[in-house]
């Protein structure tokens, strides 16, 4: 059963069409790397799942339920949990604040912090109080995966998670995501420029060029070949 | 020395007016960005409704002070909806159409009611005055000030303390990332100015026993508060505090030391000079760009 199904996506931003008929499916509980080179539209599927381009045509469905019609903030409360490129914590919001405001898409209202949070993530304990702005780039990412964490959603995406992070934080975030994937169960959609990490941790590869899906399938198949042929400049 | 605490006392009666006219400004401003010259015309609104209330149906005005809030909220909402919401884009026009907005409100009172001024008395247990040695209180005036002090601290709760504040401060720092959170940020707006304007509005019914309550009331008195908002900082809800005391006082003082039409030139003045050295005045915030 899909989670996700996108059948033919447009997105456009302006008059200017960034995807051009996308389509993918995500099953329940699965792992979807998005791969491509740099100003191929990655960064754009997923806004555009989340509603935040201009305009979107084609077909998307969560669930049984078709949600391009959908703004933002409901297809947020539908358990779409998204962790933007650059983090976008909110800087003047304590560590707390910032976790809290994640429980605000859930549905039904319950406004309580999970403990596991915590223990995936130890520091944001110790810097609870502290303003989100003061954390390292690294904390900030950990802080953005808890807050999307705390709305309990169905899946998550991310976008380019370990992008400009301290490495011995890359392996902290990348070994988390494989856990919400295999222990918790969570669909994901991870947009990554790490090909060995979204080779390893995902189920199946979507890869896009110039808007447009060029190869997709199990992430097994995607060879080096592969691998130089489209993602190497 | 009677002469100095008694114009001390004015200063402050004036502030505390300034203040609940511009907390208004300072959030709308704060939260959307927008400057509101429609402002002076929900103080206007407040001060007719706070008229209308006691003339035909008979009750004062700190009774009356709710139905004046909701009502003024209202007409906010509606013009929030109807006009600014669809300009959040568009700064400049915003102030054009809050003009245009302003002047409507302004003709539509004129037509309906007139032009004449409208008398409101002040509330029966609030006449009289206060007496500590020289200097004479107006207990109205001090229910004022005390009544701007509360209105205050009740914003400054309901910006930190509630979750409405929360999520109308996350849609002033990341408005994208906050309606990916579940945030309806165009209600929040919505909300955030339908509250400004019921502040103005509680702001005209106040100070309906003080001022003449006339069509083009709003237009002076709005000026000012734009003046405490820049002073304060813009968007800041203790700067415009700090700044209509400042403003208040200083025009208070001026008016004794030297006469009123000179003491309005030295308070611009200060303000030009103040302006000049913290461009973005006293109690800077981020806000929305």
């Amino acid at each position: 059963m899909e989670t996700m199904k996108a059948r033919e996506l447009y997105s456009y931003y302006g008059k200017s069409p960034v995807l051009q008929g996308v389509s993918f499916d995500l099953n329940k509980g699965e792992f979807l790397a998005v791969m491509g080179r740099n100003g191929v539209g990655k960064t754009t599927l997923l806004k555009s799942i989340m509603g935040l381009t201009d305009r979107c045509e084609g077909g998307l469905a969560f669930g049984d339920r078709e949600i391009l019609g959908l703004t933002t903030p409901q297809r947020s409360r539908l358990g779409i949990g998204y962790i933007p490129q650059g983090r976008e914590i909110i800087p003047q919001f304590t560590v707390r604040e910032n976790i809290l405001m994640g429980t605000f898409a859930r549905p039904d209202g319950k406004r309580d912090i999970p403990d596991y949070l915590f223990e995936m993530f130890p520091i944001l304990k110790e810097f609870i109080s502290r303003r989100g702005g003061d954390l390292s780039g690294g904390q900030q990412q950990q802080l953005a995966i808890a807050r999307a964490l705390a709305m309990d959603p169905k899946i998550l995406i991310l976008d380019e998670p370990t992008e400009g992070i301290q490495p011995n934080i890359v392996k902290q975030i990348e070994d988390a995501i494989v856990w919400l994937n295999r222990e918790r169960g969570l669909g994901i959609i991870l947009v990554e420029q790490n090909v060995p990490f979204a080779r390893s941790a995902s189920d199946r590869f979507l890869l896009l060029d110039k808007g447009r899906v060029v190869l997709a399938g199990k992430s097994d198949e995607l060879t080096d070949d592969l691998v130089d042929k489209h993602l190497t400049f | 020395m009677d002469v100095i605490a008694n114009q001390l006392f004015a200063g402050l009666s004036m502030a505390s007016i300034l203040l609940m006219i511009a907390l208004g400004l300072a959030i709308i401003y704060g939260a959307m960005g927008v400057i509101n010259l429609a402002h002076g015309e929900f103080v206007m609104l407040g001060a007719y409704a706070a008229w209308a209330l006691q003339t035909y149906v008979g009750i004062g005005i700190l009774l009356a002070l709710p139905f004046v809030f909701i009502s003024v909220a209202v007409v906010g909402w509606i013009v929030e909806k109807v006009v600014v919401q669809n300009l959040y884009h568009r700064p400049l026009d915003t102030i054009l159409a809050t003009w245009g907005i302003g002047i409507i409100l302004q003709q539509t009172v004129r037509l309906g009611v007139g032009a004449e001024s409208r008398f409101v008395k002040g509330p029966d247990i609030l006449t009289g005055n206060t007496e500590i040695g020289p200097l004479i209180m107006s207990n109205y005036r001090l229910f004022v000030i005390v009544f701007s002090i509360a209105v205050l601290a009740a914003t400054w709760m309901l910006m930190t303390r509630t979750e409405f504040g929360m999520k109308l401060r996350a849609v002033i720092q990341n408005r994208g990332i906050s309606e990916c959170y579940g945030i309806e940020a165009k209600r929040i707006y919505s909300i955030t100015f339908a509250y400004g304007a019921g502040l103005a509005g509680i702001a005209g019914a106040l100070i309906t026993p003080l001022f003449s309550t006339i069509p083009t009331m709003g237009t002076g008195l709005v000026v000012d508060a734009f003046l405490v908002v820049i002073v304060g900082g813009l968007g800041s809800l203790i700067g415009s505090a700090a700044a209509s005391v400042l403003i208040g006082e200083a025009t208070a003082i001026f008016s004794i030391v030297i006469n009123d039409t000179l003491g309005r030139i030295a308070v611009l003045a200060g303000i030009i000079l103040l302006i000049r050295f913290r461009p973005r005045g006293l109690f800077p915030t981020e806000t929305r760009r």
